[in-house]
């Protein structure tokens, strides 16, 4: 087996995880022009609600999983309700919003931390069989198969919805003129609101993958959160189509920079690539939409 | 009064940090979040000259002092396009990089494990050898610091400083080079926050990467948010304050790693509250637009 398509086979992976957080950030930003920090946390807290349930309460797994994915749902729309809302009804300006959403995500990583330990955690647990698949040459585990299919289903639904429902159209409407989505009757703030659930639910479910595959530290939010935004610019920011796009990317440019350098400077890799598409190519691949 | 000591020592050196953020982002209103790896620069730079090769404190700090002052000449001609919320993000990842090339350049800083057995400044044979006259250089160079930046603020490179912030467009118009001054203040900016780092070095006489990731460039930056943008009181008094009320969680007798979080959860709060509530701050000349 060479070494090649194992690589691609984990770049794969990392790019499907990647994708499903930069999905939800660019839905909420296409909705509301802001880059939402607390996203990163809000993922986290998806993976730490099962850990909860399920390896500690012992609940059945799909349980646990749905509670996960609804409970960062909530997470995201009460962060929505109780403090951006507000804070974009008295047209504030993007600073301050991003001040706010930081602090949103120190509060939610602390909190986590403080219930469930700094300590590192995996949901995997030795009851479930590790199957080995091996697809052209690479070998992948039967939870990054499930993260796999998961993942694409997400994004097949989420583009249908966007390009085929009342709902994604409004959501373009609003993200192309708020002012002039409301006049024409759309209740903005409603419409956001779910926004941001299901963005944050798609984010918690990333989070929950991620706990099955390599684990959870309360910490991890942030350089989810920074893989999800480096997608998203490297695509196009507000596009979802170019945030799947810039995530695979991300994962094939780390895990191969990995394999040439080492382990340790997959973050750095992942910012000099941000740095690089900032400066040569501000708008991304696919451009804003 | 050994612990108060170090309290006011700990105040020194933050208020070195706050005031010197306070240049960039409450007087010339670009929103860095890569405070922390200036502030690890001067820190490494006095470990690893003095250590090594044995050197003064006072000529390690100023080297490391210098190194900051390139790097940020370098990071600045990269964030000089930015603004905003890339801006922010890219200022981010550089301080990502940074404490990856802290961790991984191992035969310089030693990679996680840090650099122990730091020395205690020296000037002509006389040794700053206890805490209480580590104190006075410590408030010493945090006065000179006050005094520093209270002149740049009143002179015209700190008037032009406010106007890029209020406009930058129309200053250029009027034939100002913004990138020169934007650059100019950066590279002050990271040299006083290595002159920081520096004092912590020789005070705690260890470092490691830990104590200078991102999260410590939210931690001062929550300090001159809290006493309010462009105001050397606010930094000042936002410096003391969020040094000295954390403190106070220690005597209600929590585990550490409790406490330890929330002194996180108190800076999240203060940045999302004072961004719904007062997003001047205490003494804000500038309220973030």
């Amino acid at each position: 087996m060479g070494i090649i398509p194992q690589i691609i086979a984990n770049s794969i992976i990392a790019g499907a995880i990647y994708a499903l957080v930069a999905l939800g950030f660019n839905l909420i930003y296409r909705a509301t022009n802001f880059f939402n920090l607390a996203h990163g946390a809000v993922s986290v807290v998806g993976g730490y609600i099962v850990f909860g349930l399920y390896r500690l309460l012992g609940l059945p797994l799909w349980i646990a999983i749905i509670c996960g994915v609804l409970g960062s749902g909530v997470v995201g729309y009460v962060l929505e309700k109780i403090l951006f809302l507000p804070l974009r009804k008295r047209k504030s300006s993007q600073m301050v919003l991003i001040v706010a959403s930081l602090g949103a995500f120190t509060i939610i990583q602390a909190v986590i931390a403080i219930i469930f330990s700094s300590q590192f955690q995996t949901l995997f647990d030795s009851s479930m069989e590790t199957k080995l698949y091996q697809i052209g040459g690479g070998i992948i585990t039967q939870v990054q198969l499930i993260i796999l299919i998961a993942a694409l289903l997400i994004m097949g639904t989420l583009a249908w919805v966007k390009e085929r429902t009342m709902f994604g159209k409004m959501v373009s409407a609003i993200s192309d003129d708020a002012v002039v989505a409301r006049i024409v009757g759309i209740n903005t703030n409603k419409l956001i609101g779910r926004v941001f659930f299901i963005g944050s639910a798609i984010a918690g479910f990333a989070g929950i993958m991620i706990g099955f595959d390599t684990g959870l530290e309360p910490t991890m939010g942030m350089s989810l959160l920074m893989k999800g935004v480096i997608a998203a610019i490297v695509g196009g920011v507000g596009n979802i189509y170019g945030g799947v796009l810039g995530a695979f990317l991300l994962g094939f440019a780390e895990n191969f920079g990995v394999w040439q350098v080492s382990g340790e400077w997959k973050d750095a890799i992942a910012f000099a690539i941000l740095i690089l598409f900032l400066i040569f190519r501000p708008k991304g691949i696919l451009g804003k939409k | 009064m050994e612990y108060i000591i170090h309290l006011i020592i700990l105040f020194g050196i933050y208020g070195i940090l706050a005031l010197s953020l306070d240049l960039i982002v409450g007087f010339t209103g670009l929103l860095s979040l890569s405070h922390a790896a200036f502030y690890g620069i001067g820190a490494y730079a006095v470990a690893v000259l003095s250590t090594t090769y044995g050197m003064n404190f006072f000529v390690a700090a100023l080297i490391g002092m210098s190194v900051a002052a390139v790097v940020a000449l370098m990071i600045g001609f990269v964030l000089r396009k930015f603004k905003d919320d890339y801006y922010a993000l890219a200022s981010f990842g550089f301080n990502v990089i940074a404490v990856s090339i802290f961790l991984n350049w191992e035969s310089i800083t030693k990679g996680p494990l840090g650099i122990p057995g730091i020395k205690r400044p020296e000037l002509f044979g006389f040794v700053f050898s206890t805490n209480t006259l580590y104190m006075i250089l410590t408030l010493a160079l945090f006065a000179l610091t006050a005094l520093f930046v209270w002149h740049i603020t009143k002179s015209s490179f700190g008037r032009v400083l406010r106007a890029i912030r209020e406009d930058e467009k129309a200053l250029e118009v009027f034939g100002y080079r913004i990138t020169r001054y934007k650059l100019a203040i950066y590279v002050i900016s990271g040299a006083l926050a290595a002159l920081a780092g520096a004092l912590y070095a020789s005070y705690i006489t260890y470092v490691d990467p830990s104590t200078f990731t991102a999260n410590e460039s939210i931690v001062i930056l929550s300090m001159i948010i809290l006493g309010g943008l462009a105001s050397l009181r606010g930094a000042i008094v936002g410096a003391a304050i969020l040094i000295a009320l954390p403190e106070a969680l220690r005597f209600v007798g929590l585990p550490m790693d409790v406490a330890a979080q929330l002194r996180q959860v108190i800076y999240g709060l203060i940045l999302a509250l004072l961004m719904l509530y007062r997003p001047k701050g205490m003494y804000g000349e500038y309220e973030m637009k």
